[in-house]
């Protein structure tokens, strides 16, 4: 042994074992190691000698050899020691420190749930690598004459446009969405695709986890998503099988190349299943891959590194005038870039593939989050500079032994700082559980998510919120004067009271007005959906119907459709619970019907709104005619050429003529003929209000007489009809037995006009519920703090309230002192808050073209509520307060 | 404190203390439990377990002189209580107790 004695154990563990290690056990910790370090040395030799060494010294890395960590720090120990005593203060006033937790903790859960609702709305498609360079193309057309047309989507021929002309392009991806079948036989579903420029996944950070993630987008090849790969090949391997998918006429094999993972909910591409449209023509008709007035894809387009959008954006009208030459003229075909991370939040632009939401209502959501734990903040100010009266000889105590007032604020920052540490944990906790419930109330599928950051926040909010609410209180305490506090005086109590007045004023205010608001949007919600639409709406059943496969062309696919309602609806016709049968190519409940614009005599641009159906459509849906008559079903001529108009293209095309028997004021149109005019129905959303409609059993004249079309939403026929059986069931069962017997191999599609129109104010109704919840927490939250401040009102006029019952006063009037205090507050809470409510809700119901009017009876309920709630919170302290025991609260001094 | 319980560990070590004494120290203990059970132990695993055994007042310590080999370093010799004495009686005692009372049947033999 006495050989290798030059021979060391390696120099860092030894290190690492005298840095870690108490000193009293080192001697003898390291004379073992080193010991047996020798020994296997001897033994073994260096390399594993040293391997054995470094483990043991691991090994003695245990909790009760570790040194304690002995920083000599005033203001360490000082921390510890605010902290300490807070903990003592808190657990001391326990009813206080429970009503602060919980209001503060309620209020953050509300916090939290909301802002991760606001949060998903602004980071919508913001998450892709590439974002900052992606853009995408609108067009807006302006031919004078208010013929505009402004969109965001954009014709087939745009992109290579694009990449050919302008150097600073990278890129540029073509993304549209369809309906297509998919499977085989009696099974095939009908599904939503997205078929897009094959380097879309090199673009979009959207991640594939499985199969090719290359080149996944080859001319067979797609893509599915997580869910989707599960809905089709449940355990098995999805990636190399197989999917027929019928485009056109053809049933094509798709092999799925990979997998990606679900979409996650803050993007609006939401695809489940990807193809390439490298062959545009299977997609598109030959014809639109070159023309550019008939607009399709979205096209987005990737820039080059370092590139200012603005250059870009310049060289735009040269490339218009390149490639569209003379047929149009300067200024009257205009394009331009939309950043992707603005589409979600931009009501400027009209919305194509990816949904547009209403920043408002984020901004209002984030208000009334915000607003809740605002009022949960001022729970604690509120109550603990009420608290301050009592813990003024503390204070005196402690500034006679020396303490300084910053080591004051502090202590008394520590307290707070604690309090909202526990809540928060207790909110975060609450929001955990109480996720599914608003996720299922407000229709959203919100993940709480459990990173570095969001810890790191919570942290921020902690520190903040704490020393936002503790520094009032603090201020307030450390300011009294060391001479009146021992002298037995509450002087600067009234100053303090003045502040704490107004802010019980200022959450009641929040309260109420949280409480109205939600009042005016319910009823604007009720209003809307229960508003007499000028049609029959309950009850009512449509069934979409589909073309013959393999037919093309709009009006042909139409027709079609038609034919096979008609074969529907004479199936149909011989159950009894089955009234008001008919067809219609639009359903109420979907925005984007036919458009139809033209020029008319005079040169005038005119656009008017066109839905085809049968001759049962008016009486079908109990909508009145005003003037003229109703189409006939045994007229042939109605079928061919009879149309009518709603009031408003009434007015619109004829002002005040008698409209009946005349015709359009275009020169195209085919042989037609007014026939009526039914009154104003509301068939789009009570957003905007009744535009002219014409209502028609042939489409073929209005078509050819239109310049410009648009259609936004399937113009495929549906069968609606009244079900008058009393079971949901009983309408399913049905339509499938019939649907079987008529269509075998296709998909039953069917669903609940009263439930479209539902689905239809679903943002307004989302809206309305979150607000709803936010009313409730912050009645909670007020409930709360008036509690705590009743406790308190209480605790000091134990004495007044013993003296006046000596002198014989009764329990009542007892109670009508305590509730004095508050009263006056709540009134002139009550009072601002009708004009801040008024104004507000007077700006969201601007909104809506049909709305109601903010009443008396609003303020009103809200004022009994919030008065009823004090009442019902202050009652029970106030009642025990005026039955005790004189004696007991006089007999000490 | 865990109380006076023996864990079976601890035994093992108390009872290596005892036979080694007066020369029982960290890794004379762990070499005697490897050479006669044939356990491989880490020294560490030792050294807590003879920490514990003090501080149930079952051995008590003494740092030695100092030394040629490790570094010069003393080592710290342990040696055994009359508590501990008295606890690796009863622990015995309870064993034989029970150990009497296991019934012929018991060992299959039928």
């Amino acid at each position: 042994m006495r050989k290798q004695h030059n021979i060391q154990p390696p120099k860092w563990a030894d290190r690492f074992l005298a840095w870690y290690c108490k000193p009293e056990f080192l001697e003898e910790i390291q004379g073992d190691v080193h010991e047996l370090f020798d020994v296997r040395l001897a033994k073994y030799g260096k390399t594993r000698a040293n391997l054995q060494f470094g483990w043991d010294v691991l090994r003695f890395l245990r909790w009760s050899n570790i040194k304690s960590n002995r920083v000599n720090s005033n203001f360490i120990s000082m921390t510890t020691n605010n902290f300490k005593i807070a903990a003592r203060v808190l657990w001391k006033q326990k009813t206080n420190t429970a009503l602060n937790i919980s209001s503060i903790a309620v209020g953050m859960a509300c916090f939290i749930l909301i802002s991760l609702y606001v949060q998903q709305e602004l980071t919508f498609d913001k998450f892709h690598e590439k974002g900052e360079r992606i853009y995408r193309t609108w067009t807006k057309e302006d031919y004078g004459q208010g013929q505009e047309f402004f969109y965001t989507s954009s014709p087939l021929p745009l992109a290579p446009a694009l990449e050919e002309n302008i150097p600073e392009v990278e890129t540029t991806i073509r993304v549209q969405s369809g309906r297509f079948l998919v499977g085989e036989g009696e099974n095939r579903i009908n599904e939503r695709i997205s078929y897009v420029t094959p380097n879309f996944f090199d673009v979009f950070s959207f991640n594939l986890i499985q199969g090719n993630s290359v080149d996944p987008l080859g001319r067979e090849d797609i893509v599915l998503s997580e869910a989707y790969a599960i809905k089709y090949f449940g355990d098995q391997q999805a990636v190399g099988q197989t999917l027929k998918i019928q485009i056109g006429e053809e049933q094509l094999d798709y092999t799925v190349s990979a997998i990606m993972a679900d979409m996650p909910t803050n993007t609006g591409f939401q695809m489940d299943m990807v193809v390439s449209n490298e062959d545009l023509e299977r997609f598109y008709n030959p014809r639109a891959l070159t023309a550019w007035f008939n607009i399709s894809p979205e096209t987005f387009v990737l820039l080059k590194e370092n590139v200012s959008i603005e250059t870009v954006e310049a060289k735009l009208p040269d490339m218009v005038r390149k490639v569209l030459g003379d047929e149009v003229e300067e200024g009257q075909y205009v394009l331009g870039f939309q950043q992707l991370g603005d589409i979600h939040l931009d009501t400027a632009f009209p919305p194509s593939g990816l949904p547009v939401g209403n920043p408002n209502y984020v901004y209002v959501l984030a208000t009334v989050g915000l607003l809740v734990l605002i009022m949960a903040c001022i729970n604690y100010t509120t109550l603990s500079t009420g608290q301050s009266i009592k813990r003024a000889k503390e204070v005196g105590i402690r500034k006679v032994v020396g303490a300084q007032r910053g080591g004051l604020v502090w202590q008394y920052l520590s307290e707070s700082v604690l309090i909202t540490f526990f809540a928060v944990v207790t909110g975060v906790g609450l929001a955990f559980l109480l996720l599914p419930t608003f996720n299922d109330l407000a229709g959203t599928m919100l993940e709480i998510p459990i990173t570095a950051d969001s810890i790191l926040l919570l942290v921020g909010i902690i520190l903040f919120v704490g020393m936002l609410t503790g520094l009032y209180p603090s201020m307030v305490l450390s300011n009294l004067k060391l001479i009146s506090i021992l002298r037995g005086s509450k002087s600067g109590g009234r100053r303090a009271g003045m502040f704490r007045k107004s802010l019980v004023v200022f959450q009641l205010l929040l309260t109420i007005f949280l409480i109205s608001g939600s009042i005016v949007m319910r009823q604007q919600l009720n209003y809307m959906q229960n508003s007499d639409v000028g049609y029959q709406k309950d009850a009512m059943v449509y069934v979409d119907m589909y073309a013959k496969p393999g037919t093309s062309g709009l009006i042909d696919r139409i027709q079609s459709g038609f034919d096979n309602a008609e074969i529907f609806k004479s199936k149909l016709q011989s159950y009894p619970e089955i009234e008001n049968l008919g067809t219609a190519n639009h359903m109420f409940g979907t925005s984007g019907w036919t458009e139809v614009g033209f020029s008319d005599k005079d040169g005038q641009f005119r656009q008017f709104t066109l839905i085809l159906t049968d001759a049962n459509y008016n009486s079908g849906f109990e909508i009145d005619i005003v003037d003229g008559r109703d189409f006939d079903p045994d007229l042939e001529i109605d079928k061919r050429e009879s149309i009518i108009l709603n009031e408003a293209a009434a007015e619109y095309f004829f002002g005040f003529e008698d409209p009946i028997g005349k015709q359009l004021p275009g020169e195209n149109f085919g042989t037609h003929r007014v026939i009526g005019v039914v009154q104003d129905f509301n068939y789009e959303s009570l957003h905007s209000k009744v535009q002219p409609l014409i209502i028609a059993q042939n489409g073929a004249p209005m078509f050819q007489g239109g310049s410009d079309f648009s259609i936004n939403s399937n113009p495929i026929p549906k069968v609606f009809f009244k079900y008058a059986g009393n079971s949901l069931l009983g309408v399913q069962a049905t339509l499938e037995e019939v649907w079987e017997s008529t269509f075998p191999s296709e998909e039953l599609n069917f669903g609940f006009v009263d439930e479209r129109m539902r689905l239809m104010y679903e943002n307004e109704a989302r809206v309305n519920k979150i607000a709803g919840v936010a009313t409730v927490i912050s009645i909670l939250i007020a409930s709360f703090g008036l509690l705590g401040l009743t406790i308190l009102v209480v605790n000091t006029k134990v004495k007044e309230i013993g003296i006046r019952k000596v002198l014989g006063a009764s329990p009542l009037i007892i109670m009508g002192i305590l509730l004095r205090q508050f009263s006056l507050q709540l009134v002139l809470a009550f009072l601002i808050s009708i004009p801040i409510t008024w104004y507000v809700m007077e700006m969201w119901l601007s909104d809506f073209a049909y709305r109601i009017d903010i009443g008396v009876l609003v303020f009103l309920g809200s004022g009994l509520l919030s008065f009823f709630i004090m009442i019902s919170v202050i009652s029970y302290h106030a009642v025990r307060a005026s039955r005790i025991n004189p004696v007991n609260s006089l007999r000490s001094e | 404190m865990k109380g006076t319980q023996l864990g079976e560990f601890e035994e093992l070590v108390l009872l290596t203390v005892g036979a080694l004494y007066p020369e029982a120290y960290g890794v004379a203990v762990m070499d005697e439990i490897l050479n006669e059970i044939g356990r491989s132990v880490n020294i560490s695993a030792i050294h807590s377990a003879l920490r514990r055994l003090e501080s149930k007042g079952f051995v008590k310590s003494d740092m030695g002189g100092a030394t040629n080999e490790r570094g010069g370093r003393r080592k710290r010799f342990f040696e055994l209580t009359a508590f501990g004495k008295k606890a690796l009686d009863d622990a015995q005692e309870l064993r034989m107790k029970l150990y009497k009372r296991i019934p012929d049947i018991s060992f299959g033999q039928s």
